[in-house]
C-alpha cells in the first residue's frame, strides 16, 4: 500500500513537471495541442493526488501501522471521524493535503477560465504546477507520508494529540488550508498576466471571486481557531498572538487589502502595480506562514535545528519566489503605469489607499513582531519573547483606526467629495457615536478603549444603515416601489457593494466582542468544597470533585453551582482529562455558561483529590459571543457578494458556520509536542500557586510569560503547566520581598539568562529595534504614499483639459442615455 | 446533426473503456482484499475510482497530441483591444451611474457633479465612436471565429464549406453560403450551386 502511495506521489511529480514544460513550450510555440496536453497533465495531477489521498485515508482506516505517519497520528481506539481527520493531523499529511487542495482548485480555475482567458491559461498552469512541484518535491525527498518502518512494526498507533480531538479542529485546518491554497490561484493568474503582458483588468476579474472565496475560508479558519482556543485551551481568551495564529492572520490582512484596492483598479485603473504586488505578497505570506510554523524557526532556535533541511528547502523556494515574481513586476513596469490619477484625497480612492496602508502595516508589524525573537536570538544570542502585551499595544489603535475608516469610506464619493457633502453624510453617524459614548459614560462605564470602540461601532452601524436607507429611498423614488422592495432591489443590483457593507456589519459585531475583552473580570481562587467565589454578577460554589474513566481517558471533574444575582441558575462541570498514551498532557475541559451579554467561563487549574480542594480560574467574558455571531454575518455578506454566478458559494456561505479559526495552530501544537522533548517530569501544579495576593503580583502574572517551551508563551496567569506554577511561586516570593516591578523583571532576566520570561522585550539595546520598527515602517510607508500622492497630483494638473461635447454628438448622447438606462 | 452524435459517442467509447476497466478492477480488488467493514469497502472503491480517473487523466494528456482537432491554432486577432475598449466603456457607464447615485444620496456637490459628469459623458461618447468605427471588422471576426468553432465541434463537416462566404454583387456585403437574399440590401443572390 505504502509503495503504491509513494509511487502515486512520484507520478504526480512527473505529471507536474510535464504540465509545466508542455504549457510553457506550447505557449511559446503557440501550439494548441501541446498546451491542451499540458492542461491534461494538470488534470492528471488532480487525479493522482485524489488517489494518494484515498490511499492514505484507507491506510488510516485499515490500521496500517507499517506506515510511520499512520502510527504517529492515529490509534485503533480512535473514532472513525478522527481517523479521517488524522490525514491532516501532522506535517507530512498536511503538505499532501495542501497539494491535493491546490490540484483541485487549480483544475477548477483552469477549467472555468479556459475559454475566457485563453492567453493566460498556459502560464497559469505552469505557475500552479511549479508550486505543486515544490511541495511534491518536499514530500518525496524529505517528508514522505508513506514512509514505512523497516523493522519493528508497531501493533497500535500512538494516537492523535488529544487537543486535536475536537470537532472544531476537524474543520479548522481544511478551512484554513482552503483559504491559504485558494490564494495561489490569484497569484497564478497575476503571474500569468505579468508573463504574457496582458495586463488589462481581465485577470483581475478572473481572480476576484477566488480571492473572496479564499478570504471567506481564511476568515472561517481564523474564527474556528479562535473558538477552539477559547473552548479547548482554557486560558480564557481567544487570541494569544501565538506565531501560529499570526501566520494565519498575515495573508488575511493583505488579502483584505487586495479586496479593497481591486475596486480602485476596476473603476479607476489605478493602483495596478500595487494590486499585483499585493497578490504576490499574499501568496508569499501563505508560504511564509507555512514555513514559519512548520520548520520551527520561530518557536525556538532549537526547533530550527530540528529540521534545517525543511527550513532550507522553504528558504530557497521563498527567495526564488520573490526574485522571480518581483523581477517580472519590474520588467513589466512600463505596462503597469496608472491610467488615471487621484483627483483628491477626500475621495473613496483616497480612503482605500489609506486603508490599504494600515492593513499592510498590520501585516508587516505582525510579521516583524513574530519573527523578532528569532532575529534577536540570531543577533544578540539572547532569547526574548514578544508576547500579547506588545502586540496589543499596537494592534488596538490600528484596529480602531481601521474601524473608523470602515465607517468613513462608504460615505465618500468616488473621485471627489466636498466638505459640505461630507458634513451632511457624517452628521447622523457622528451623532449616534457621540450619544453612545456619552451614554456609556453616564451609566458609569469607565474602560476608555472599549468605550471608544463602542462609539466607533455605533458610528459604523450608523453610516451603513444610512447607506441602506438613503440608497433605498433613492431607488424607491426612481422605481416607485415600497421601501423594502427598493432595498432588496438595491442589494441585488450591486451585490458586491451591499454584500461588502454586510461584511462590515459582521466586522463591527466582532469588534463589539473584542471590546468586551477590555472589561473582562477574572479571579483565580483556591476553593475547598462548599466555598464560593464572586466574579461580577456571578458567584460560583465548588461542591466536590469526582473521578471517572471511560476507557479512553481518565476524567477529574469538579461539580460547581452557579448563582447569578444570588439566585441559583445552574451547574458547571470544569474538568481535566487524561487521555491514554498522552497522560502527561492533560486537557483542560472548560465549563462555559453562555449568554448574549457575557460568558461565565470556569477552568479547573489544579486539584487535590485528597481534601477535594481545587483551584479555579473563573472569568466573566463580556460580549464574547458577538464575535462568532459577527462571523456569521460576515459570511452571509461575503455570500451575497459572491452570489452572481456561483450559487454554490452562496450556499456554503449561508451556513452560519458560527465559528472558525486560526490556522495551523493545531498542527503546530501537535508538531511542537513531537519536536520538543516534554519537560522531564511534568508534575501537576499545586492549587495554591494560582492565587494572587497583591495587585502587583496579579499585574505581573499577566506581563510575564511561561517558558516551558511546550506552550506558545502563555502569560503566567493563563498557563497551566508545572513550569508556570514554579514561576508563579518565584514571582510570589519576589513580590513578598517588596521588590518593584523593574527589580522583579531583572530578577527573572538573571534567573533565566535572557528576557524570555518577559511578555514584551525591555526597551534597550538591540531590542529597542522592536519598539522602533513599527515607527520606522510607518514613516517609510507614509513617505512612499506621500511621494505617490505628489506625483498623482502633479499628473492631475497637467491633465486638466476638459473634454467638451460636440454638437454633432447629440445622437450619440441619446444613445448614451439609453444605454445608461439599460445598464441594470 | 446526426454526424455530431456519432462522433461524440466515438470519443465517449474510450471513456467508457476506462470506467469499465475501473469497475472490473474494483470488483477484483474487493474480492481479493475482502474488506471487513463498510467504510473500508467505500474507501477501496474510492481508490479504484481514483485509479480510473487517473487513467482518464493520462488519456486527456495524450489525446491532444494524437488527435487532428488541435492542429490549427485559433487566433483571436484584435479581440483583446476591442474587449478592452468595450470594457472601458462599461466602466465609464457604470461610473456615470454611480455618480448619479452618489448625487442622489447627497455625497457630491452640484458643481462637482456637473464637472465630473460632463467629463465622463464625453469620454463615453469618444469610446462609443471608436467602437463604432471598429464594428464592421468585428463582425467579420466573429463570423470567422464562429466558423472555426463550428469546425471544431462538428468534425464531420468540411471546414472549407463553412468558412466559405458569398459576396453580394450589389453592395459587397458578406453573406452565408446558403443565403438566398443579401442580408444587407435584400437583393437576390445568385448561389454558386
Amino acid at each position: 500500500m505504502s509503495l503504491f502511495g509513494s509511487f502515486t506521489l512520484y507520478a504526480a511529480f512527473v505529471a507536474c513537471a510535464y504540465a509545466l514544460a508542455a504549457s510553457v513550450a506550447g505557449a511559446r510555440r503557440r501550439s494548441t495541442r501541446v498546451i491542451e496536453s499540458g492542461i491534461g497533465a494538470f488534470y492528471l495531477v488532480t487525479a493522482l493526488m485524489t488517489l494518494a489521498s484515498a490511499i492514505i485515508v484507507y491506510a488510516f482506516v485499515s490500521h496500517d501501522y507499517t506506515i510511520r505517519y499512520v502510527d504517529r497520528y492515529s490509534d485503533s481506539a480512535q473514532p472513525l471521524f478522527y481517523k479521517l481527520t488524522s490525514y491532516w493531523g501532522g506535517l507530512d499529511g498536511s503538505i499532501m493535503f495542501w497539494v491535493f487542495l491546490l490540484s483541485v482548485f487549480g483544475a477548477i480555475a483552469v477549467h472555468s477560465n479556459r475559454e475566457r482567458q485563453r492567453e493566460l491559461i498556459p502560464y497559469v498552469v505552469a505557475v500552479i504546477a511549479s508550486v505543486q512541484m515544490f511541495f511534491l518535491f518536499l514530500m518525496i525527498v524529505h517528508k514522505n507520508p508513506f514512509a514505512t518502518y523497516l523493522l519493528e512494526i508497531p501493533t497500535d498507533g500512538r494516537g492523535l494529540n488529544p487537543l486535536l480531538q475536537n470537532p472544531y479542529m476537524a474543520i479548522h485546518p481544511p478551512s484554513l488550508y482552503t483559504g491559504f491554497v485558494g490564494m495561489t490561484i490569484p497569484f497564478a493568474f497575476g503571474m500569468a498576466a505579468l508573463i504574457t503582458g496582458y495586463l488589462d483588468d481581465s485577470w483581475l476579474r478572473a481572480v476576484r471571486r477566488w480571492t473572496m472565496f479564499s478570504w471567506l475560508f481564511l476568515s472561517l479558519g481564523l474564527t474556528l481557531g479562535m473558538i477552539w482556543a477559547y473552548e479547548e485551551l482554557g486560558w480564557g481568551g481567544w487570541w494569544g498572538w501565538d506565531p501560529v495564529e499570526n501566520a494565519g492572520a498575515l495573508p488575511w490582512f493583505t488579502a483584505t487589502a487586495f479586496l479593497h484596492s481591486v475596486m480602485v483598479q476596476e473603476r479607476r485603473s489605478m493602483l495596478r502595480i500595487w494590486n499585483i504586488t499585493l497578490v504576490i505578497v499574499t501568496f508569499f505570506l501563505t508560504i511564509f506562514g507555512t514555513f514559519m510554523t512548520r520548520s520551527g524557526v520561530v518557536q525556538s532556535v532549537h526547533a530550527f535545528g530540528e529540521d534545517p533541511e525543511l527550513a532550507m528547502l522553504f528558504g530557497i523556494f521563498m527567495v526564488a519566489l520573490l526574485v522571480i515574481s518581483f523581477g517580472f513586476v519590474i520588467y513589466r513596469l512600463p505596462l503597469l503605469r496608472s491610467r488615471n490619477e487621484l483627483e483628491t484625497w477626500v475621495s473613496r480612492e483616497g480612503a482605500f489607499v489609506l486603508n490599504n496602508w494600515i492593513l499592510l502595516f498590520s501585516a508587516f508589524f505582525i510579521l516583524f513582531a513574530t519573527m523578532f525573537p528569532t532575529l534577536s536570538e540570531a543577533v544578540t544570542g539572547q532569547r526574548i519573547t514578544v508576547g500579547p502585551p506588545f502586540f496589543n499595544k499596537w494592534m488596538i489603535p490600528i484596529g480602531l483606526a481601521l474601524l473608523f475608516l470602515t465607517g468613513v469610506g462608504p460615505l465618500l464619493a468616488w473621485r471627489k467629495s466636498t466638505f459640505n457633502n461630507l458634513r451632511y453624510q457624517l452628521q447622523w453617524p457622528m451623532f449616534l457615536s457621540i450619544v453612545t459614548m456619552v451614554g456609556l459614560y453616564a451609566i458609569g462605564f469607565r474602560v476608555w478603549v472599549s468605550g471608544f470602540c463602542f462609539g466607533l461601532c455605533a458610528f459604523v452601524i450608523g453610516t451603513i444603515s444610512q447607506e441602506f436607507i438613503r440608497g433605498a429611498n433613492v431607488r424607491r423614488e426612481a422605481t416607485g416601489t415600497d421601501l423594502f422592495t427598493a432595498m432588496v432591489g438595491l442589494v441585488m443590483r450591486s451585490r458586491r457593494r451591499y454584500g461588502g457593507y454586510l461584511v462590515h456589519i459582521g466586522i463591527v459585531l466582532m469588534f463589539l466582542g473584542f471590546a468586551g475583552a477590555g472589561f473582562k473580570q477574572s479571579e483565580q481562587v483556591l476553593l475547598n468544597p462548599g466555598e464560593q467565589v464572586e466574579v461580577g454578577r456571578f458567584s460560583v460554589r465548588h461542591d466536590r470533585l469526582s473521578e471517572s474513566d471511560d476507557g479512553r481517558k481518565q476524567m477529574v471533574t469538579s461539580h460547581m453551582t452557579v448563582f447569578k444575582d444570588d439566585k441559583e441558575v445552574g451547574e458547571l462541570f470544569p474538568a481535566r482529562w487524561f487521555y491514554r498514551k498522552h497522560e502527561t498532557e492533560p486537557t483542560t475541559e472548560v465549563a462555559i455558561r453562555r449568554s448574549v451579554s457575557e460568558d461565565l467561563y470556569v477552568t479547573l487549574a489544579a486539584y487535590e483529590l485528597g481534601d477535594q480542594s481545587a483551584s479555579f480560574q473563573v472569568t466573566v467574558n463580556p460580549l464574547v459571543n458577538w464575535i462568532w455571531l459577527g462571523f456569521s454575518v460576515l459570511a452571509f455578506g461575503t455570500g451575497i457578494a459572491l452570489l452572481p454566478e456561483s450559487a454554490f458559494a452562496f450556499v456554503t456561505a449561508q451556513v452560519p458556520s458560527g465559528a472558525a479559526t486560526t490556522s495551523v495552530f493545531i498542527l503546530a501544537l501537535s508538531l511542537a509536542a513531537f519536536s520538543i522533548p516534554i519537560n522531564a517530569q511534568v508534575a501537576e501544579p499545586t492549587p495554591e500557586s494560582y492565587v494572587t495576593e497583591s495587585e502587583l503580583e496579579e499585574q505581573l502574572q499577566r506581563e510575564l510569560v511561561c517558558v516551558c517551551g511546550t506552550c506558545p508563551h502563555y502569560t503566567l496567569a493563563d498557563c497551566k503547566c508545572a513550569t508556570a506554577a514554579y514561576m508563579r511561586g518565584e514571582l510570589k516570593e519576589q513580590v513578598k520581598q517588596g521588590k518593584t516591578k523593574n527589580e522583579i523583571f531583572h530578577y527573572f532576566i538573571d534567573q533565566y539568562g535572557s528576557q524570555e520570561p518577559l511578555g514584551a522585550p525591555l526597551d534597550e539595546g538591540f531590542n529597542r529595534l522592536a519598539w522602533l520598527f513599527p515607527y520606522g515602517v510607518g514613516a517609510t510607508f507614509l513617505l512612499g504614499f506621500a511621494t505617490v500622492a505628489i506625483r498623482w497630483s502633479r499628473h492631475n494638473k497637467e491633465s486638466k483639459v476638459s473634454l467638451a461635447i460636440q454638437p454633432e454628438d447629440a445622437k450619440l448622447e441619446t444613445r448614451l442615455d439609453n444605454e445608461l438606462r439599460d445598464l441594470d | 446533426m446526426s454526424s455530431e452524435i456519432s462522433t461524440n459517442s466515438g470519443s465517449l467509447r474510450q471513456w467508457h473503456v476506462v470506467v469499465l476497466v475501473a469497475l472490473f478492477a474494483s470488483a477484483v480488488g474487493v474480492v481479493m482484499v475482502r474488506p471487513d467493514s463498510p467504510e473500508l469497502l467505500v474507501l477501496l472503491v474510492a481508490i479504484f475510482s481514483s485509479v480510473a480517473v487517473v487513467g482518464l487523466g493520462i488519456y486527456r494528456t495524450v489525446w491532444p497530441l494524437t488527435t487532428r482537432e488541435f492542429r490549427e491554432r485559433t487566433e483571436m486577432v484584435g479581440s483583446r483591444t476591442r474587449a478592452a475598449l468595450d470594457q472601458k466603456k462599461t466602466l465609464i457607464l457604470r461610473s456615470i451611474k454611480e455618480l448619479e447615485f452618489d448625487r442622489a444620496m447627497g455625497k457630491v456637490s452640484t458643481s462637482d457633479f456637473e464637472e465630473l459628469s460632463s467629463h465622463l459623458r464625453a469620454r463615453a461618447i469618444e469610446l462609443m465612436k471608436q467602437l463604432d468605427i471598429d464594428a464592421p471588422n468585428y463582425y467579420d471576426l466573429i463570423e470567422r471565429e464562429l466558423a472555426e468553432r463550428l469546425v471544431k465541434t462538428d468534425k464531420g463537416l468540411d471546414p472549407g464549406l463553412l468558412a466559405a462566404r458569398q459576396v453580394c454583387d450589389e453592395c459587397g456585403a458578406s453573406n452565408d453560403i446558403d443565403a438566398r437574399f443579401c442580408k444587407s440590401c435584400g437583393l437576390h443572390l445568385h448561389s454558386q450551386d
